[in-house]
Protein backbone atom coordinates (compact mmCIF):
# COMPACT_ATOMS: atom_id res chain seq x y z
CA UNK A 1 0.00 0.00 0.00
CA UNK A 2 2.21 2.26 0.65
CA UNK A 3 4.38 1.36 -1.61
CA UNK A 4 1.90 2.12 -4.52
CA UNK A 5 1.47 5.93 -2.85
CA UNK A 6 5.14 6.11 -2.71
CA UNK A 7 5.39 5.17 -6.65
CA UNK A 8 2.86 7.60 -7.45
CA UNK A 9 4.20 10.75 -5.23
CA UNK A 10 7.38 9.44 -7.64
CA UNK A 11 5.71 10.30 -10.38
CA UNK A 12 3.72 13.33 -9.56
CA UNK A 13 7.23 14.67 -8.50
CA UNK A 14 8.97 13.53 -11.82
CA UNK A 15 6.16 15.21 -13.89
CA UNK A 16 5.95 18.52 -12.49
CA UNK A 17 10.06 18.96 -12.87
CA UNK A 18 9.17 17.58 -16.70
CA UNK A 19 6.48 20.02 -17.07
CA UNK A 20 8.90 23.15 -18.09
CA UNK A 21 10.62 21.27 -20.21
CA UNK A 22 7.00 19.73 -21.95
CA UNK A 23 6.09 23.39 -21.70
CA UNK A 24 9.10 24.59 -23.89
CA UNK A 25 8.10 21.87 -26.40
CA UNK A 26 4.56 22.62 -26.70
CA UNK A 27 5.03 26.47 -26.61
CA UNK A 28 7.64 26.03 -29.70
CA UNK A 29 4.97 23.77 -31.74
CA UNK A 30 2.43 26.73 -31.93
CA UNK A 31 1.70 29.08 -33.56
CA UNK A 32 3.20 32.89 -32.71
CA UNK A 33 -1.28 33.76 -32.45
CA UNK A 34 -1.46 30.83 -30.30
CA UNK A 35 0.88 31.32 -27.90
CA UNK A 36 -1.12 32.61 -24.68
CA UNK A 37 -4.96 31.28 -26.36
CA UNK A 38 -4.03 27.12 -26.16
CA UNK A 39 -6.36 25.91 -23.94
CA UNK A 40 -5.61 23.23 -21.62
CA UNK A 41 -2.08 22.23 -20.79
CA UNK A 42 -1.20 22.67 -24.28
CA UNK A 43 -1.58 19.43 -25.63
CA UNK A 44 -0.09 19.06 -29.39
CA UNK A 45 -3.28 17.82 -31.52
CA UNK A 46 -5.30 18.01 -28.73
CA UNK A 47 -5.52 21.45 -27.71
CA UNK A 48 -4.12 23.09 -31.02
CA UNK A 49 -2.26 21.72 -34.25
CA UNK A 50 1.16 21.83 -33.97
CA UNK A 51 3.62 23.64 -36.79
CA UNK A 52 6.75 23.24 -36.72
CA UNK A 53 7.29 26.90 -38.25
CA UNK A 54 9.10 28.45 -35.36
CA UNK A 55 11.68 25.95 -35.83
CA UNK A 56 12.45 26.77 -39.13
CA UNK A 57 12.32 30.24 -38.84
CA UNK A 58 14.87 30.24 -36.08
CA UNK A 59 17.62 28.21 -38.15
CA UNK A 60 17.25 29.92 -41.36
CA UNK A 61 18.16 32.71 -39.98
CA UNK A 62 21.88 33.20 -40.82
CA UNK A 63 22.14 34.97 -36.62
CA UNK A 64 20.29 31.35 -35.78
CA UNK A 65 22.57 29.59 -37.53
CA UNK A 66 26.07 31.52 -36.77
CA UNK A 67 25.31 31.29 -33.14
CA UNK A 68 24.96 27.38 -33.31
CA UNK A 69 28.24 27.32 -34.91
CA UNK A 70 29.90 29.75 -32.58
CA UNK A 71 28.89 27.65 -29.99
CA UNK A 72 30.20 24.26 -31.22
CA UNK A 73 33.28 25.56 -32.36
CA UNK A 74 34.00 26.99 -28.78
CA UNK A 75 32.82 24.51 -26.77
CA UNK A 76 34.47 21.69 -28.66
CA UNK A 77 38.05 23.63 -28.92
CA UNK A 78 37.68 24.37 -25.06
CA UNK A 79 36.73 21.03 -24.14
CA UNK A 80 39.90 19.54 -26.02
CA UNK A 81 42.22 22.07 -24.86
CA UNK A 82 41.58 21.71 -21.22
CA UNK A 83 41.24 17.76 -21.51
CA UNK A 84 44.52 18.37 -23.00
CA UNK A 85 46.07 20.17 -20.01
CA UNK A 86 43.78 18.34 -17.30
CA UNK A 87 44.53 14.71 -18.10
CA UNK A 88 48.26 14.60 -18.04
CA UNK A 89 48.19 16.80 -14.96
CA UNK A 90 45.43 14.31 -13.68
CA UNK A 91 47.95 11.96 -14.43
CA UNK A 92 50.37 13.42 -12.40
CA UNK A 93 48.73 13.64 -9.30
CA UNK A 94 47.29 10.44 -9.62
CA UNK A 95 50.40 8.76 -9.93
CA UNK A 96 53.48 10.96 -9.00
CA UNK A 97 54.93 12.24 -5.86
CA UNK A 98 54.74 16.02 -5.20
CA UNK A 99 55.10 17.85 -2.24
CA UNK A 100 51.38 17.32 -1.54
CA UNK A 101 48.93 15.85 -3.89
CA UNK A 102 46.27 16.42 -1.96
CA UNK A 103 46.77 20.41 -1.84
CA UNK A 104 47.44 20.26 -5.37
CA UNK A 105 44.69 19.04 -6.24
CA UNK A 106 42.45 21.53 -3.90
CA UNK A 107 44.26 24.21 -5.63
CA UNK A 108 43.07 23.39 -8.85
CA UNK A 109 39.60 23.10 -7.14
CA UNK A 110 39.43 25.60 -5.31
CA UNK A 111 38.81 27.81 -8.88
CA UNK A 112 35.42 26.24 -9.31
CA UNK A 113 34.61 28.54 -6.21
CA UNK A 114 36.12 31.54 -7.51
CA UNK A 115 32.85 34.12 -8.23
CA UNK A 116 33.78 34.32 -12.17
CA UNK A 117 32.57 38.04 -12.26
CA UNK A 118 35.98 39.13 -10.42
CA UNK A 119 37.65 38.00 -13.28
CA UNK A 120 35.30 38.95 -16.11
CA UNK A 121 36.61 43.08 -16.08
CA UNK A 122 40.33 42.14 -16.60
CA UNK A 123 39.31 39.85 -18.92
CA UNK A 124 37.19 42.25 -20.74
CA UNK A 125 40.31 45.12 -20.63
CA UNK A 126 42.79 42.71 -22.05
CA UNK A 127 41.24 41.04 -24.12
CA UNK A 128 40.27 44.48 -25.90
CA UNK A 129 43.48 45.88 -25.66
CA UNK A 130 44.87 42.87 -27.57
CA UNK A 131 42.30 42.59 -30.06
CA UNK A 132 40.67 39.75 -28.70
CA UNK A 133 37.22 40.98 -27.84
CA UNK A 134 34.54 39.30 -29.60
CA UNK A 135 36.52 36.52 -31.33
CA UNK A 136 36.21 32.78 -30.19
CA UNK A 137 39.49 32.88 -29.05
CA UNK A 138 38.84 34.81 -25.70
CA UNK A 139 35.79 32.34 -25.36
CA UNK A 140 37.76 29.18 -25.86
CA UNK A 141 40.69 30.44 -23.77
CA UNK A 142 38.10 31.28 -20.64
CA UNK A 143 36.04 28.46 -20.90
CA UNK A 144 38.86 26.03 -20.58
CA UNK A 145 40.41 27.73 -17.46
CA UNK A 146 36.85 27.05 -15.61
CA UNK A 147 36.54 23.78 -17.07
CA UNK A 148 39.57 22.31 -16.21
CA UNK A 149 39.41 21.68 -12.34
CA UNK A 150 36.65 19.04 -13.56
CA UNK A 151 38.95 17.27 -15.97
CA UNK A 152 41.95 17.10 -13.59
CA UNK A 153 39.44 15.99 -10.34
CA UNK A 154 37.57 13.34 -12.47
CA UNK A 155 40.44 12.12 -14.35
CA UNK A 156 43.01 11.94 -11.45
CA UNK A 157 40.17 9.31 -9.82
CA UNK A 158 40.35 7.64 -12.38
CA UNK A 159 43.95 7.15 -12.86
CA UNK A 160 44.17 6.18 -8.86
CA UNK A 161 41.11 3.59 -9.79
CA UNK A 162 43.41 1.80 -12.32
CA UNK A 163 45.87 -0.79 -11.24
CA UNK A 164 49.75 0.94 -11.73
CA UNK A 165 51.30 -2.79 -12.19
CA UNK A 166 50.50 -2.47 -15.68
CA UNK A 167 52.01 1.01 -16.24
CA UNK A 168 55.10 -0.28 -14.20
CA UNK A 169 55.37 -3.50 -16.46
CA UNK A 170 55.19 -1.61 -19.18
CA UNK A 171 57.81 0.27 -17.96
CA UNK A 172 60.34 -2.68 -17.24
CA UNK A 173 59.55 -3.85 -20.82
CA UNK A 174 61.06 0.13 -21.66
CA UNK A 175 58.19 1.97 -22.24
CA UNK A 176 58.91 5.86 -20.79
CA UNK A 177 56.82 7.50 -18.43
CA UNK A 178 55.36 8.94 -21.56
CA UNK A 179 54.45 5.42 -23.16
CA UNK A 180 52.87 4.44 -20.36
CA UNK A 181 50.77 7.23 -20.00
CA UNK A 182 49.70 7.05 -23.61
CA UNK A 183 49.41 3.26 -24.26
CA UNK A 184 48.10 1.74 -21.36
CA UNK A 185 46.69 4.50 -18.91
CA UNK A 186 44.97 6.97 -20.92
CA UNK A 187 43.35 3.99 -23.56
CA UNK A 188 42.10 2.22 -20.11
CA UNK A 189 40.40 5.50 -18.48
CA UNK A 190 38.78 6.70 -22.36
CA UNK A 191 35.28 6.10 -20.92
CA UNK A 192 35.81 8.36 -18.17
CA UNK A 193 37.60 10.58 -20.27
CA UNK A 194 34.77 10.48 -22.87
CA UNK A 195 31.95 11.25 -20.24
CA UNK A 196 34.85 13.87 -19.01
CA UNK A 197 34.35 15.64 -22.03
CA UNK A 198 30.47 15.74 -22.28
CA UNK A 199 30.03 17.19 -19.11
CA UNK A 200 32.72 19.99 -19.73
CA UNK A 201 31.08 20.16 -23.26
CA UNK A 202 27.87 21.11 -21.15
CA UNK A 203 29.48 23.64 -19.11
CA UNK A 204 31.19 25.78 -21.97
CA UNK A 205 27.52 25.14 -23.48
CA UNK A 206 25.58 26.96 -21.17
CA UNK A 207 28.42 29.30 -19.95
CA UNK A 208 26.68 32.63 -20.00
CA UNK A 209 28.28 35.58 -17.96
CA UNK A 210 31.67 35.92 -20.62
CA UNK A 211 29.86 34.85 -23.55
CA UNK A 212 27.59 37.69 -23.67
CA UNK A 213 30.24 40.02 -22.38
CA UNK A 214 33.03 39.08 -24.58
CA UNK A 215 30.83 38.10 -27.68
CA UNK A 216 29.12 41.25 -28.76
CA UNK A 217 28.24 40.89 -32.65
CA UNK A 218 30.12 38.57 -33.92
CA UNK A 219 30.46 36.18 -31.64
CA UNK A 220 27.23 35.44 -29.92
CA UNK A 221 27.15 31.74 -28.20
CA UNK A 222 23.47 30.30 -28.22
CA UNK A 223 22.88 32.00 -24.60
CA UNK A 224 23.63 35.36 -25.62
CA UNK A 225 21.86 34.56 -28.96
CA UNK A 226 18.91 33.73 -26.37
CA UNK A 227 18.76 36.95 -25.21
CA UNK A 228 18.16 38.97 -28.13
CA UNK A 229 14.43 36.84 -28.57
CA UNK A 230 13.80 40.50 -26.46
CA UNK A 231 13.96 42.82 -28.96
CA UNK A 232 12.41 46.12 -29.39
CA UNK A 233 8.88 44.56 -30.61
CA UNK A 234 9.11 42.80 -27.18
CA UNK A 235 8.98 39.43 -25.83
CA UNK A 236 8.62 36.75 -28.65
CA UNK A 237 7.94 33.77 -26.26
CA UNK A 238 7.65 31.15 -29.18
CA UNK A 239 11.47 32.49 -30.22
CA UNK A 240 12.35 32.32 -26.72
CA UNK A 241 10.59 28.66 -26.20
CA UNK A 242 11.93 27.84 -29.46
CA UNK A 243 15.41 29.24 -29.03
CA UNK A 244 15.40 27.94 -24.97
CA UNK A 245 14.89 24.29 -26.24
CA UNK A 246 17.35 24.38 -29.01
CA UNK A 247 20.38 25.80 -26.47
CA UNK A 248 19.34 22.90 -24.19
CA UNK A 249 19.16 20.45 -26.10
CA UNK A 250 22.95 19.26 -27.03
CA UNK A 251 24.37 19.88 -23.19
CA UNK A 252 21.12 17.40 -22.10
CA UNK A 253 22.06 14.95 -24.57
CA UNK A 254 25.13 14.87 -23.42
CA UNK A 255 24.71 14.35 -19.77
CA UNK A 256 22.40 11.35 -20.13
CA UNK A 257 25.46 9.69 -22.08
CA UNK A 258 27.72 10.52 -19.28
CA UNK A 259 24.78 10.04 -16.73
CA UNK A 260 27.01 7.19 -14.95
CA UNK A 261 29.83 10.02 -14.17
CA UNK A 262 27.72 12.70 -13.51
CA UNK A 263 27.45 12.45 -9.68
CA UNK A 264 31.28 11.67 -9.68
CA UNK A 265 31.59 14.80 -12.11
CA UNK A 266 29.41 17.39 -10.38
CA UNK A 267 30.58 16.59 -7.07
CA UNK A 268 33.94 17.17 -8.27
CA UNK A 269 35.08 14.02 -7.19
CA UNK A 270 33.79 13.89 -3.81
CA UNK A 271 31.21 11.45 -4.30
CA UNK A 272 31.62 8.12 -6.63
CA UNK A 273 28.18 7.50 -7.38
CA UNK B 1 59.38 2.25 -10.36
CA UNK B 2 60.42 5.64 -9.17
CA UNK B 3 57.18 7.94 -9.60
CA UNK B 4 59.35 10.91 -8.11
CA UNK B 5 61.41 11.37 -11.64
CA UNK B 6 61.27 15.44 -12.64
CA UNK B 7 59.48 14.00 -15.76
CA UNK B 8 56.61 14.75 -13.45
CA UNK B 9 56.74 18.83 -13.80
CA UNK B 10 56.02 18.03 -17.93
CA UNK B 11 52.65 16.26 -16.78
CA UNK B 12 51.96 18.73 -14.07
CA UNK B 13 53.25 22.31 -15.10
CA UNK B 14 51.23 23.38 -18.17
CA UNK B 15 47.77 23.22 -16.22
CA UNK B 16 49.14 24.76 -13.43
CA UNK B 17 50.95 27.52 -15.20
CA UNK B 18 47.72 28.03 -17.43
CA UNK B 19 45.72 28.44 -14.39
CA UNK B 20 48.36 31.07 -12.44
CA UNK B 21 47.92 33.05 -16.20
CA UNK B 22 44.24 32.84 -16.20
CA UNK B 23 43.08 33.30 -12.74
CA UNK B 24 45.71 34.93 -10.50
CA UNK B 25 46.69 37.40 -12.99
CA UNK B 26 42.77 38.36 -13.25
CA UNK B 27 42.47 38.50 -9.65
CA UNK B 28 45.69 40.80 -9.32
CA UNK B 29 44.39 42.97 -11.53
CA UNK B 30 41.16 43.16 -10.20
CA UNK B 31 42.89 44.66 -7.11
CA UNK B 32 44.89 46.53 -8.37
CA UNK B 33 42.02 47.84 -10.19
CA UNK B 34 39.64 48.13 -7.20
CA UNK B 35 42.40 50.94 -5.51
CA UNK B 36 41.72 53.03 -8.36
CA UNK B 37 38.63 54.72 -10.02
CA UNK B 38 39.72 53.86 -13.82
CA UNK B 39 37.94 56.18 -16.86
CA UNK B 40 37.94 55.80 -20.64
CA UNK B 41 37.34 58.40 -22.59
CA UNK B 42 37.81 58.30 -26.28
CA UNK B 43 40.70 60.82 -27.80
CA UNK B 44 39.49 62.52 -30.89
CA UNK B 45 42.86 63.06 -32.69
CA UNK B 46 42.34 65.22 -36.14
CA UNK B 47 45.62 65.32 -37.92
CA UNK B 48 46.90 67.35 -41.54
CA UNK B 49 48.33 64.11 -43.20
CA UNK B 50 49.83 64.53 -46.93
CA UNK B 51 47.85 62.80 -49.66
CA UNK B 52 49.69 59.92 -51.07
CA UNK B 53 49.43 57.99 -54.23
CA UNK B 54 49.31 54.79 -55.11
CA UNK B 55 53.46 54.28 -55.39
CA UNK B 56 52.99 56.28 -51.86
CA UNK B 57 54.15 58.82 -53.08
CA UNK B 58 53.24 62.69 -51.89
CA UNK B 59 50.67 64.22 -54.33
CA UNK B 60 51.67 67.52 -55.14
CA UNK B 61 49.95 70.53 -55.83
CA UNK B 62 51.02 72.88 -58.90
CA UNK B 63 52.86 74.64 -56.98
CA UNK B 64 55.11 71.55 -55.64
CA UNK B 65 53.97 71.82 -51.60
CA UNK B 66 52.41 68.69 -51.21
CA UNK B 67 48.21 68.43 -50.76
CA UNK B 68 47.17 67.58 -47.43
CA UNK B 69 43.79 65.74 -46.10
CA UNK B 70 42.42 65.14 -42.62
CA UNK B 71 42.98 61.91 -40.76
CA UNK B 72 40.59 60.99 -37.88
CA UNK B 73 42.37 59.08 -35.11
CA UNK B 74 39.78 57.64 -32.45
CA UNK B 75 41.50 56.64 -29.59
CA UNK B 76 40.75 55.08 -25.62
CA UNK B 77 42.36 56.32 -23.50
CA UNK B 78 41.99 54.75 -20.18
CA UNK B 79 43.21 56.69 -16.68
CA UNK B 80 44.01 55.33 -13.44
CA UNK B 81 43.57 57.28 -10.73
CA UNK B 82 44.64 56.00 -7.46
CA UNK B 83 42.05 56.11 -5.06
CA UNK B 84 43.49 54.13 -2.28
CA UNK B 85 40.75 52.02 0.02
CA UNK B 86 37.66 54.88 -2.13
CA UNK B 87 36.34 52.13 -3.62
CA UNK B 88 36.13 50.02 -0.48
CA UNK B 89 34.68 52.83 1.54
CA UNK B 90 31.68 53.34 -0.55
CA UNK B 91 30.58 49.70 -0.17
CA UNK B 92 29.52 50.77 3.16
CA UNK B 93 26.85 53.44 2.14
CA UNK B 94 25.93 52.16 -1.03
CA UNK B 95 22.42 51.20 -0.31
CA UNK B 96 22.53 49.75 -4.18
CA UNK B 97 25.22 47.22 -3.15
CA UNK B 98 23.35 46.30 0.62
CA UNK B 99 20.27 45.23 -1.14
CA UNK B 100 22.09 43.28 -3.33
CA UNK B 101 23.88 41.44 -0.38
CA UNK B 102 20.43 41.03 0.86
CA UNK B 103 19.07 39.43 -2.24
CA UNK B 104 21.90 37.21 -2.38
CA UNK B 105 21.97 35.99 1.06
CA UNK B 106 17.83 35.47 0.96
CA UNK B 107 18.49 33.51 -2.85
CA UNK B 108 21.24 31.42 -1.17
CA UNK B 109 20.17 30.25 1.61
CA UNK B 110 16.14 30.11 1.00
CA UNK B 111 17.25 28.58 -2.41
CA UNK B 112 19.80 25.33 -0.34
CA UNK B 113 17.33 24.47 2.11
CA UNK B 114 14.57 23.84 0.19
CA UNK B 115 17.16 22.11 -2.38
CA UNK B 116 18.91 20.26 0.33
CA UNK B 117 15.52 19.06 1.92
CA UNK B 118 13.29 18.22 -1.02
CA UNK B 119 16.77 16.48 -2.48
CA UNK B 120 17.01 14.49 0.34
CA UNK B 121 13.44 14.10 0.57
CA UNK B 122 12.80 12.65 -3.10
CA UNK B 123 16.25 10.62 -2.39
CA UNK B 124 14.62 8.59 0.26
CA UNK B 125 11.24 8.27 -1.50
CA UNK B 126 13.51 6.80 -5.07
CA UNK B 127 15.31 4.92 -2.92
CA UNK B 128 12.86 1.72 -3.00
CA UNK B 129 11.66 -0.45 -5.71
CA UNK B 130 9.11 0.49 -8.24
CA UNK B 131 8.09 -0.17 -11.92
CA UNK B 132 9.99 2.24 -14.00
CA UNK B 133 12.67 3.79 -11.58
CA UNK B 134 15.45 4.09 -13.89
CA UNK B 135 12.99 6.23 -16.68
CA UNK B 136 11.69 8.51 -13.52
CA UNK B 137 15.45 8.78 -11.97
CA UNK B 138 16.43 9.94 -15.86
CA UNK B 139 13.39 12.44 -16.44
CA UNK B 140 14.73 13.84 -13.06
CA UNK B 141 17.98 14.57 -13.94
CA UNK B 142 17.21 16.27 -17.16
CA UNK B 143 17.05 20.28 -15.54
CA UNK B 144 20.44 19.87 -14.28
CA UNK B 145 22.04 20.19 -17.52
CA UNK B 146 19.33 22.79 -19.07
CA UNK B 147 21.27 26.16 -20.25
CA UNK B 148 20.61 28.33 -17.34
CA UNK B 149 19.76 30.95 -19.53
CA UNK B 150 17.24 29.05 -21.66
CA UNK B 151 15.74 27.88 -17.90
CA UNK B 152 15.76 31.75 -16.99
CA UNK B 153 13.85 32.40 -20.44
CA UNK B 154 11.71 29.27 -20.27
CA UNK B 155 9.72 30.30 -16.79
CA UNK B 156 9.49 33.98 -18.31
CA UNK B 157 6.75 32.36 -20.33
CA UNK B 158 5.92 29.94 -17.52
CA UNK B 159 5.62 32.96 -14.84
CA UNK B 160 3.57 35.04 -17.71
CA UNK B 161 0.74 36.62 -15.39
CA UNK B 162 -1.96 36.78 -18.45
CA UNK B 163 -2.39 33.47 -20.15
CA UNK B 164 1.06 32.08 -18.99
CA UNK B 165 0.48 28.10 -17.34
CA UNK B 166 0.50 29.40 -13.86
CA UNK B 167 -1.68 32.96 -14.68
CA UNK B 168 -4.63 31.17 -12.82
CA UNK B 169 -3.26 31.51 -9.82
CA UNK B 170 -3.39 35.49 -10.23
CA UNK B 171 0.27 35.59 -8.31
CA UNK B 172 1.82 38.42 -9.64
CA UNK B 173 5.03 36.55 -10.08
CA UNK B 174 7.44 38.91 -12.17
CA UNK B 175 5.74 42.15 -10.95
CA UNK B 176 5.48 42.38 -7.76
CA UNK B 177 9.39 42.71 -6.36
CA UNK B 178 8.73 40.23 -3.69
CA UNK B 179 7.41 37.26 -5.68
CA UNK B 180 9.76 38.26 -8.63
CA UNK B 181 12.70 36.88 -6.01
CA UNK B 182 10.61 33.93 -5.28
CA UNK B 183 10.62 33.58 -8.89
CA UNK B 184 13.76 33.65 -9.28
CA UNK B 185 14.52 30.95 -6.14
CA UNK B 186 11.64 28.83 -7.97
CA UNK B 187 14.20 28.33 -11.36
CA UNK B 188 17.08 27.49 -9.00
CA UNK B 189 14.96 24.94 -7.31
CA UNK B 190 13.70 23.60 -10.51
CA UNK B 191 17.30 23.45 -11.79
CA UNK B 192 19.29 22.04 -8.94
CA UNK B 193 17.22 19.66 -6.47
CA UNK B 194 17.62 16.89 -9.22
CA UNK B 195 20.99 17.51 -8.40
CA UNK B 196 21.12 17.08 -4.96
CA UNK B 197 18.95 14.50 -5.14
CA UNK B 198 20.93 12.46 -7.41
CA UNK B 199 24.07 12.93 -5.42
CA UNK B 200 21.70 11.93 -2.05
CA UNK B 201 20.37 8.82 -4.43
CA UNK B 202 24.22 7.50 -4.78
CA UNK B 203 24.53 7.73 -1.19
CA UNK B 204 21.73 6.43 0.38
CA UNK B 205 22.25 3.21 -2.68
CA UNK B 206 26.34 3.42 -0.86
CA UNK B 207 25.14 2.05 2.39
CA UNK B 208 25.24 -1.26 3.06
CA UNK B 209 21.87 -4.03 3.38
CA UNK B 210 23.37 -5.44 5.91
CA UNK B 211 23.30 -2.28 8.37
CA UNK B 212 19.72 -1.20 7.03
CA UNK B 213 18.96 -5.22 8.07
CA UNK B 214 20.36 -4.82 11.67
CA UNK B 215 18.07 -1.56 11.73
CA UNK B 216 15.08 -2.77 11.06
CA UNK B 217 15.65 -5.60 13.83
CA UNK B 218 16.67 -3.09 16.45
CA UNK B 219 13.44 -1.09 15.48
CA UNK B 220 10.47 -0.51 13.75
CA UNK B 221 10.47 3.26 13.62
CA UNK B 222 11.62 4.19 9.89
CA UNK B 223 12.42 7.71 11.74
CA UNK B 224 14.56 5.91 14.24
CA UNK B 225 16.71 4.49 11.73
CA UNK B 226 16.98 7.40 9.40
CA UNK B 227 18.16 9.61 12.56
CA UNK B 228 20.59 7.04 13.78
CA UNK B 229 21.48 5.35 10.78
CA UNK B 230 21.28 6.95 7.47
CA UNK B 231 21.79 10.35 8.47
CA UNK B 232 25.20 10.03 10.04
CA UNK B 233 26.36 7.92 6.97
CA UNK B 234 25.29 10.73 4.47
CA UNK B 235 26.97 13.69 6.48
CA UNK B 236 29.46 13.76 4.39
CA UNK B 237 27.73 14.17 1.43
CA UNK B 238 25.24 16.49 2.88
CA UNK B 239 28.22 18.55 3.69
CA UNK B 240 29.74 18.26 0.27
CA UNK B 241 26.96 19.09 -1.79
CA UNK B 242 26.32 22.38 0.53
CA UNK B 243 29.40 23.43 -0.36
CA UNK B 244 29.03 22.99 -4.03
CA UNK B 245 25.89 24.54 -4.14
CA UNK B 246 26.57 27.12 -2.12
CA UNK B 247 29.76 28.28 -4.19
CA UNK B 248 27.88 27.81 -7.07
CA UNK B 249 24.57 29.65 -5.98
CA UNK B 250 26.59 32.84 -4.33
CA UNK B 251 27.75 33.55 -8.36
CA UNK B 252 23.64 33.25 -9.52
CA UNK B 253 24.29 35.58 -12.49
CA UNK B 254 22.30 33.58 -15.68
CA UNK B 255 18.95 33.21 -13.80
CA UNK B 256 18.81 36.85 -13.00
CA UNK B 257 19.44 38.14 -16.19
CA UNK B 258 17.05 36.29 -17.99
CA UNK B 259 14.26 35.75 -15.88
CA UNK B 260 14.10 39.39 -14.23
CA UNK B 261 17.23 41.75 -15.63
CA UNK B 262 17.50 42.24 -11.90
CA UNK B 263 13.80 43.83 -11.12
CA UNK B 264 11.59 45.28 -10.90
CA UNK B 265 13.27 48.19 -9.22
CA UNK B 266 16.28 45.71 -7.83
CA UNK B 267 14.76 43.59 -5.81
CA UNK B 268 16.29 40.54 -7.48
CA UNK B 269 19.75 42.01 -8.51
CA UNK B 270 22.50 39.50 -6.95
CA UNK B 271 26.17 40.78 -6.49
CA UNK B 272 27.14 39.20 -9.56
CA UNK B 273 24.59 41.21 -11.26
CA UNK B 274 25.71 44.06 -9.82
CA UNK B 275 29.23 44.07 -10.33
CA UNK B 276 28.33 42.69 -13.74
CA UNK B 277 26.52 46.08 -14.57
CA UNK B 278 28.63 48.34 -12.26
CA UNK B 279 31.67 47.23 -14.46
CA UNK B 280 30.27 46.59 -18.01
CA UNK B 281 27.42 48.68 -18.02
CA UNK B 282 27.97 52.07 -16.36
CA UNK B 283 31.94 51.37 -16.49
CA UNK B 284 32.85 51.77 -12.93
CA UNK B 285 35.57 49.54 -13.01
CA UNK B 286 37.19 50.53 -9.87
CA UNK B 287 34.30 50.07 -7.64
CA UNK B 288 33.15 47.10 -9.78
CA UNK B 289 36.05 45.30 -8.92
CA UNK B 290 35.66 46.40 -4.88
CA UNK B 291 32.42 44.54 -5.37
CA UNK B 292 33.57 41.50 -6.77
CA UNK B 293 35.96 41.01 -4.53
CA UNK B 294 33.21 41.39 -1.98
CA UNK B 295 31.63 38.64 -3.08
CA UNK B 296 34.67 36.76 -3.38
CA UNK B 297 35.41 37.34 0.32
CA UNK B 298 32.14 36.24 1.30
CA UNK B 299 32.58 32.76 -0.16
CA UNK B 300 36.01 32.42 0.57
CA UNK B 301 34.39 32.97 4.49
CA UNK B 302 32.67 30.02 4.69
CA UNK B 303 34.25 28.00 2.53
CA UNK B 304 37.52 28.48 4.53
CA UNK B 305 35.51 26.89 7.42
CA UNK B 306 34.97 23.73 5.26
CA UNK B 307 38.28 23.79 4.27
CA UNK B 308 39.69 21.01 6.30
CA UNK B 309 36.70 18.39 5.38
CA UNK B 310 37.32 18.95 1.89
CA UNK B 311 40.80 18.63 2.18
CA UNK B 312 40.61 14.96 3.50
CA UNK B 313 38.37 13.84 0.57
CA UNK B 314 41.41 14.02 -2.07
CA UNK B 315 44.58 12.88 0.40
Amino acid sequence: MTDSLCWLLAIAVTLVFFFPLYWAVSTSLRNPADTFTVTGIGIPFINFTPTLDNFRTELSTPEGFRALRTSLFVSISATLLALGLGMPAAYALARFRFWSNADITVWFLSQRVLPPVATLIPFYIVFRNIGLLDTPWALILINTTFVLPFVVVIMRQTFLDLPVELEESAMVDGASYFGAFLRIALPLAAPAAAATAMIIFAFTWNEFLFSSSLGITQTKMMPAHMAGAVDTRGIQFWFMATRALIAMVPPVLLALLAQRYIVRGLTLGAVKG
Amino acid sequence: MRWTSSIRNLFLMPAVVWVLVFTIFPLGYSLYAAFHTVTSETVVNRMEVPRLDKEGNPVLRSDGTPRMKTEVVRETVTNWEFVGLGNFARLFTDKVLHEAIKVTAIFVGVGLAVQMTLGLALALLFNRNMPGRSLLRTIMILPIFATPVAAGYLFFTIFYEEGGPLGWTGIPWLSSPHWALVSVIIVDIWQWTPFCFLVFLAALQGIPDELMEAAKLDTNSSWSTFRNIVLPLMMPTIVIVLLLRFAEAMKVFDIVASLTVGGPGNATQSLSYLAFRTGLRFFDVGYASAIAYTLLALVMVVVTILFKRIRTIYA
